[in-house]
């Protein structure tokens, strides 16, 4: 069974799993989302809980919802969400990572590029 | 009382004798909802089901799929799905064979359904119940009685004993072919932690008296966790949190609704579980005793 933290509600939690997919073209731009039914089966969690995770994916529009045929991943969701993802990545986890690599006393001649 | 919800309850009390096993409570089950009904062993789980089916009598206000569940027991025991805690199935027959009895007991059962359903399991149309695993019968059961065509099922604690594959399955069969959005399951149970992810609702019974009944959505919005250092630990107690506690070697708070500004920036926010939330709501017989 999939495993659940306590960080955030589980709503929350699979919505940040099918943003990282969405981020990796999984499922590709103007294609459509997995159902609720396939969802909630495949992550065992109630169907209810997984309409409210598709829902912070069509507030953050990175897909849209076409009634009666279901989600379908927006046109440009992808680089959208590149650059959100950077954005956060700039202002939250590099001045975290920078004062790691400043307690360890690590240079940036001396770090790997190439792996 | 509004007849759009499959389950009404106010002030609903059992009693066996002088003994009071649900004091009291009111709740409603609403179309499309799976509901987890927790409790320690004694608190009052299976009374209440008995009683919502129409096995125990009971006083105050009930309906169920808009029918009273003491005057009108057959009628609403042909028109919902229930699984007894001591349900068993008879050791002699044969798969193929409880279907037919099915059909000939329950006008709403379909055994093309329960057919359909079983191609999910390992079990086999030949298989004796004799034969089948623990587990392998209880997804029959689940099978026979999930192929009645019903807008509610009530399961008390149906995978008890069975091993962590087993429930998965029973799980999958649960969110695959019961939950449709319209129909609702109540469903009783001490794995706590891995039910919580199938829940949309959840009620606590604690000594016959429901202690929480709630929406997860409001529940996620409504309790803070807070895990802080020992340091803040005085004030962090001084905001009369529901419960302290240790999670993961950090010492932790649990609150109902947030906790004044000063005291969240105490410590860390977090999403308390459905477990935590038990612990803090419900006691223990033996602990209850102490107490007095």
């Amino acid at each position: 069974m999939h495993t659940w933290n306590e960080t955030a509600p589980i709503y929350r939690q699979l919505a940040d799993r099918l943003t990282g997919q969405l981020l990796a073209g999984d499922p590709p731009e103007g294609e459509a989302m997995p159902s609720v039914r396939v969802l909630a089966s495949q992550y065992l969690i109630n169907p209810l809980t997984v309409g409210r995770a598709l829902q912070v994916l069509v507030d953050d529009g990175l897909v849209e919802s076409r009634r009666g045929v279901g989600m379908y991943v927006q046109s440009g969701a992808r680089k959208r969400l590149r650059r959100s993802e950077r954005e956060r990545f700039l202002t939250q986890e590099w001045p975290l990572l920078l004062a790691r690599l400043r307690q360890l006393g690590i240079e940036a001649g001396e770090l790997n590029w190439d792996l | 009382m509004t007849t759009t919800n499959l389950i009404e309850a106010r002030d609903l009390s059992v009693r066996y004798g002088k003994k009071t096993a649900v004091n009291g409570i009111g709740f409603s089950v609403a179309k499309g909802r799976v509901v987890g009904l927790l409790g320690h062993n004694g608190a009052g789980k299976t009374s209440l089901m008995k009683a919502l089916v129409g096995l125990l009598p009971s006083t105050g206000e009930l309906r169920v799929l808009g029918l009273d569940p003491h005057r009108q027991r057959v009628e609403l025991l042909e028109s919902l799905c229930y699984i007894p805690d001591v349900a068993i199935l008879p050791r002699w027959a044969r798969v193929d064979q409880l279907i037919t009895i099915m059909s000939g007991l329950q006008p709403r059962f379909s055994a093309e359904r329960a057919r359909t359903l079983l191609k999910r399991t390992s079990v086999g149309p030949r298989d004796k119940v004799k034969t089948l695993s623990k587990g392998m019968v209880v997804q029959l059961h689940l099978a026979l009685i999930a192929a009645v065509d019903a807008k509610l099922m009530i399961l008390d604690e149906p995978t008890l004993g069975l091993d962590i594959l087993s429930r998965k399955s029973f799980y999958e069969m649960l969110i695959d072919e019961w939950c449709d959005g319209e129909r609702s399951v109540l469903i009783s149970t001490h794995q706590v932690e891995e039910i919580q992810p199938l829940l949309s609702d959840v009620m606590m019974l604690n000594e016959g008296r429901l202690v929480l009944s709630t929406s997860l959505v409001d529940l996620d919005q409504r309790f803070v966790g807070l895990s802080h250092d020992a340091a803040a630990a005085d004030q962090i107690a001084a905001a009369h949190p529901l419960l302290r506690y240790r999670q993961q070697g950090q010492a932790a708070a649990l609150f109902d609704g947030a906790p004044p500004a000063h005291v969240e920036a105490l410590g860390q926010r977090f999403q308390p579980s459905l477990v935590d939330l038990f612990v803090a709501l419900t006691r223990a017989p033996e602990m209850n005793r102490t107490v007095g």
